[in-house]
């Protein structure tokens, strides 16, 4: 028996040994001017958005070289309750990639408003519209919390040789053109739309909220999004349960393919010119002018009753400094750095769409994007999703898909939505975002 | 049926010896006692400090808004709150549904084990091959079973094989489908340990038992009711905890690859909604509210299942 | 089977075959389900060669993907985190379930029924109701990023299961056994360590495997407890391959298969153990 405890007391010490002598990994604070270690925390995985992101920490050690950058890589799917425990525990980075919209304004209390440690003049490089959705109350008069990597489209894409071969002589701009269109590419032998849940975040299943984008800007003009948020636009009004059943149409009209929800290779149907358009954003561009060449442009959702007048183009993510970072002159730096012309320049290499005002981009189709906005003057939406409340998020995720696949009616979805945000506490829905 | 009763024999003569022992304060048994308390000691203080100790609090933070810094009171009438949202009684309906899975996923198991004990020919190898997806990551599995259910998929290609093409569907578009899909997964994914917990249970056996079974003339399906599954009574009740426990609070991963929870509320069991609605969002408070509710459904089933093993039996923990 | 013994003795050849037609059909149920079983495997591999593309479109390989695998991610060390991580708190798991586990059923005490059913009540506690609590608990005392943090967390996690794995399998022994160790003198302590632990190999060997595999694959508490990625286990690195919006499935599926093995191999080397207790006799 003595020695059973023995043995067991000899574990634990060797154990809390190994423990102490590894553990120390964490920041050691240093300050002053000496040699400094800035670490940034990303959900970017292995996209685009990744390899920008190093690009730039190379050319920032390069003007800096006493500081190095530290780049960490964390799982996506629970970035932000990391992100949150990390702030709990003071263990978090200097740096940390942030989601704009409602996700900034909810983790806003441990992240720094930059108005005054920014310099203005580097700020009013940044598209006015992208600082706006990274504020308190989306007013860009309050002061930024992220310095946005990138402007984002949710976006439609169709094959040029599928829409000539069909005798589609025009990009539809609303339902009736739409549904005109999806009947001559099908009497030509092509799938129309493909839907399903590749192009999607891992796993989900069919994510909806790029087309419920486009249906809300169908339905509304942008200021009237925050009556979505508030609830004096109720989601079951008649105006959305009328844009969800033309969109339900789409499938039974058969300009879709029959297993929207499920299918995993929608994105190689586009690519490999099966299917003649598809809805889904910027992240993918590079990947079908790969595949498709010149054959491939861009168009605007036309889901509309009226032309569309609206196209989501939105900075989605970017970086923000935490409240305990040991580092903060640094971190400002690396912040300031991202606003230079320089940093555009390593942005658009990665393929993406710099957040620089005037931006233009290499990428053929990413800049058909950014026409629609600068010479045909679609007003600019953000992501529905970043700016209603998550927990409706997530129901819409849940319920929107099956009113596509015909399994559920709109206004049970509507209402379950509704629901959820009767659910919410009042000051999740005020008139006025937090 | 003189087998059975022996088959019974080893736990009537532990009763019958019980008296015996227990007499008195003997030193034997005090100190019986004091070994018995000391042995369980560490068991305890880990469970207490590391599990006993958050529960606790997670009871006091379920009754304020928590976000990991800052908290303020609600009070109980956070969870009047929380029961009376419609979604998350629609959300405890999967969790009933999902047990319905339960005996499908210890009943296979058992027969898998009781073949492999039999020693059917290349045993070994197959003992070896049924546990090893075990090993394999939740995402895995998941990806796969999407492919395995889609409209396009495997199922449906082999139901086009057999000229069974009428039967097709999408499994996974459809709410219970899917939750049919997702419990058909879920079966599998427990094959192989709930097939070593009764390979290890079988390891108990008194082999002269099933030998004297034989002798008697028992077939091997009376072998197996009579003898064998009586015998193996705890390791099934601890393989139905377990059971219940992987089917309520070890699916996360796997609901969130192959549906998210969808199509509609169809597979959001309660643990997934703990995590959506709370976890991920980081309000805290409410997961560990929802959390709660979860834990002490988990308790019900699973102390009703061992209260009733344990009235049978006679002698309980 | 010659003809003559078939002619010789009717009714056994008549069992004979039917035997074997059983033998013969179990077989090829048991083949069928290992082909579902392996075929995850199968996945796995076919498309870890290929690229994010060749994914998409389902045609063509390659071995790009490895390569990726291996500049993205440092393998060698996350596996060696995992190892660590694993072995410790299983070798934790053992020295507190084995003890309880015998003492809940071979030492009875007043009230030991009832914690008995409390630290089994524990295993029902959903790990993210508490992961919050016990991370801000265990950050008080500055064990955020250290393996000690989350060893002690899936110590914690996997004790109630292991202890009453162990008591199940020891409510098995008969009681004369341990009785008769302790007339002859061994003591408890002994007894256990003499009698009782060697004779529950089998139940040793189920909760290593099973736990190995619960710690290995677990991805929250790896997140959350080593945040540094010198520490990071193999599950929270591939877990960091996936984005936002895309991820290369390819990647992951051979960062999958990779993670996949260990627990395999630790399998292959106990599954001999899963039968063998019984040789050494039950008391009988």
């Amino acid at each position: 028996m003595r020695r059973w405890i023995l043995v067991a007391g000899v574990a634990v010490a060797a154990l809390l040994a190994t423990a102490c002598g590894s553990g120390g990994g964490g920041g050691g604070s240093s300050s002053g001017s000496g040699p400094v270690t800035l670490t940034i925390w990303h959900n970017y995985g292995t996209e685009q958005n990744a390899t920008a992101l190093q690009n730039l920490a190379k050319a920032f050690h390069k003007l800096h070289p006493n500081v190095t950058v530290n780049i960490v890589s964390q799982p996506a799917d629970n970035y932000f309750a990391l992100l949150q425990a990390a702030a709990v525990s003071k263990t978090g980075p200097d740096l940390a990639v942030m989601w704009t919209g409602l996700f900034t304004l909810q983790y806003k209390n441990f992240l720094t408003n930059l108005q005054g440690k920014i310099p203005a003049a580097d700020l009013a490089r940044i598209d006015p519209n992208a600082l706006k959705w990274t504020s308190d109350q989306f007013s860009s008069a309050n002061g930024p919390y992220v310095i946005p990597l990138e402007n984002q489209f949710y976006i439609g894409f169709y094959n040029k040789a599928a829409f000539a071969k069909a005798g589609v002589s025009a990009v539809p701009t609303d339902w009736s053109q739409l549904f005109a269109a999806c009947k001559k590419l099908k009497a030509a032998g092509y799938l129309p739309m493909t839907y399903g849940n590749g192009g999607q975040p891992l796993g989900a299943e069919f994510y909806p909220w790029y087309d419920m984008s486009y249906m809300m800007i169908g339905s509304y003009p942008v200021n009237d999004w925050q009556k979505l948020y508030s609830g004096q636009i109720a989601w079951t009004a008649p105006a959305n349960a009328a844009q969800l059943a033309s969109w339900a149409r789409l499938k039974s009209s058969g300009c879709t393919n029959s297993d929207v929800l499920t299918k995993t290779n929608n994105l190689g149907d586009f690519e490999t010119g099966k299917a003649a358009m598809m809805i889904d954003g910027t992240w993918d561009t590079q990947k079908f002018t790969q595949a498709l060449g010149a054959n491939v442009a861009a168009f605007v959702p036309p889901f509309s009753s009226a032309p569309i007048k609206g196209v989501v183009d939105y900075a989605g993510d970017g970086l923000s400094m935490t409240t305990y970072s040991q580092h903060q002159p640094q971190a400002l730096q690396f912040l300031e750095f991202m606003t230079t012309p320089q940093a555009a320049t390593i942005i658009n290499a990665a393929g993406l769409i710099p957040a620089i005002t005037g931006t233009t981009t290499s990428n053929p189709v990413n800049q058909e994007m950014l026409n629609f906005v600068s010479q045909q003057h679609l007003t600019v939406y953000p992501m529905l999703d970043n700016v209603v409340q998550p927990e409706v998020v997530n129901t819409g995720s849940k319920v929107l898909p099956s009113v596509l696949n015909g399994t559920m009616s709109p206004s049970a979805a509507l209402q379950n939505m509704q629901t959820t945000l009767g659910q919410l506490p009042a000051s999740k829905r005020g008139t006025s975002y937090p | 049926m003189s087998t059975v009763q022996a088959a019974q024999q080893p736990a009537a003569t532990a009763v019958a010896a019980r008296p015996g022992r227990r007499r008195g304060g003997s030193r034997l048994a005090r100190r019986r006692r004091r070994a018995g308390l000391l042995l369980s000691l560490p068991a305890v203080i880990v469970v207490v400090a590391l599990l006993g100790l958050p529960i606790g609090q997670a009871v006091y933070y379920s009754m304020t808004t928590w976000d990991g810094i800052s908290a303020t009171w609600i009070g109980p009438s956070a969870y009047s709150t929380a029961l009376s949202d419609p979604i998350l009684w629609r959300v405890l309906q999967n969790n009933a549904l999902l047990l319905l899975s339960i005996p499908f996923a210890i009943g296979i198991p058992l027969s898998i084990a009781a073949l492999l004990h039999e020693h059917v020919r290349g045993w070994r190898f197959f003992r070896s091959v049924y546990f090893l997806p075990t090993a394999i990551s939740w995402v895995v599995i998941g990806m796969v079973a999407v492919q395995f259910f889609a409209l396009s998929g495997l199922m449906n290609s082999m139901l086009r094989l057999v000229g069974l093409a009428s039967l097709q569907t999408d499994m996974l578009a459809g709410q219970r489908s899917a939750l049919v899909a997702l419990a058909i997964t879920f079966v599998w994914s427990m094959l192989g340990t709930n097939t070593i917990i009764f390979l290890t249970g079988m390891a108990t056996l008194d082999q002269t038992l099933i030998e004297a079974a034989r002798v008697d003339g028992l077939s091997r399906w009376q072998i197996f009711f009579r003898v064998t599954v009586p015998l193996l009574k705890r390791f099934i009740q601890f393989s139905f905890v377990i059971t219940v426990i992987s089917a309520f609070s070890a699916l996360f991963s796997l609901i969130f690859v192959m549906t998210n929870g969808g199509p509609g509320f169809g597979t959001t069991t309660l643990e997934f909604f703990v995590y959506q609605s709370a976890f991920a969002q980081g309000q805290f408070g409410t997961g560990a509210l929802y959390g709660i509710i979860l834990f002490v459904i988990m308790i019900i089933v699973g102390l009703v299942q061992l209260r009733l093993i344990r009235s049978e039996d006679g002698e309980g923990w | 089977m010659t003809p003559l013994t078939a002619a010789g003795t009717g009714r056994p050849t008549a069992a004979v075959t039917r035997k074997r037609l059983r033998m013969g059909t179990l077989f090829a149920l048991m083949a069928v389900i290992a082909v579902v079983m392996l075929y995850p495997f199968y996945y796995m591999l076919n498309n870890a060669f290929r690229t994010q593309s060749q994914f998409e479109q389902q045609h063509g390989h390659s071995a790009v993907s490895w390569r990726q695998l291996f500049t993205e991610l440092p393998v060698g060390r996350e596996l060696l985190n995992s190892t660590i991580i694993c072995v410790t708190a299983i070798a934790l798991i053992l020295l507190v379930a084995t003890t309880a586990g015998f003492a809940f059923a071979k030492l009875r005490y007043r009230g030991s029924g009832t914690v008995f059913l409390a630290v089994v009540a524990a295993l029902m506690v959903p790990l993210q109701s508490i992961i919050i609590p016990e991370y801000v608990n265990l950050g008080k005392l500055g064990l955020i990023n250290t393996y000690l943090g989350a060893i002690m967390v899936y110590v914690a996690l996997g004790t109630p299961f292991a202890t009453f794995l162990m008591a199940t399998y020891y409510r098995g022994i008969s009681d004369d056994l341990i009785e008769a160790a302790v007339m002859d003198g061994l003591g408890y302590g002994r007894t256990f360590l003499r009698i009782a632990l060697p004779l529950s190999l089998p139940a040793i060997a189920t909760v290593t495997v099973l736990q190995f595999i619960q710690i290995w694959d677990d991805l929250l508490v790896g997140l959350l407890f080593l945040q540094n990625p010198q520490q990071r286990t193999i599950t929270v690195g591939l877990a960091a391959l996936s984005a936002g919006r895309t991820t290369s499935i390819p990647v992951l599926m051979a960062g999958s298969f990779i993670s996949a093995l260990p627990a395999i191999i630790v399998y292959l080397i106990f599954q001999r153990h899963l039968i063998r207790g019984l040789t050494l006799g039950m008391g009988k």
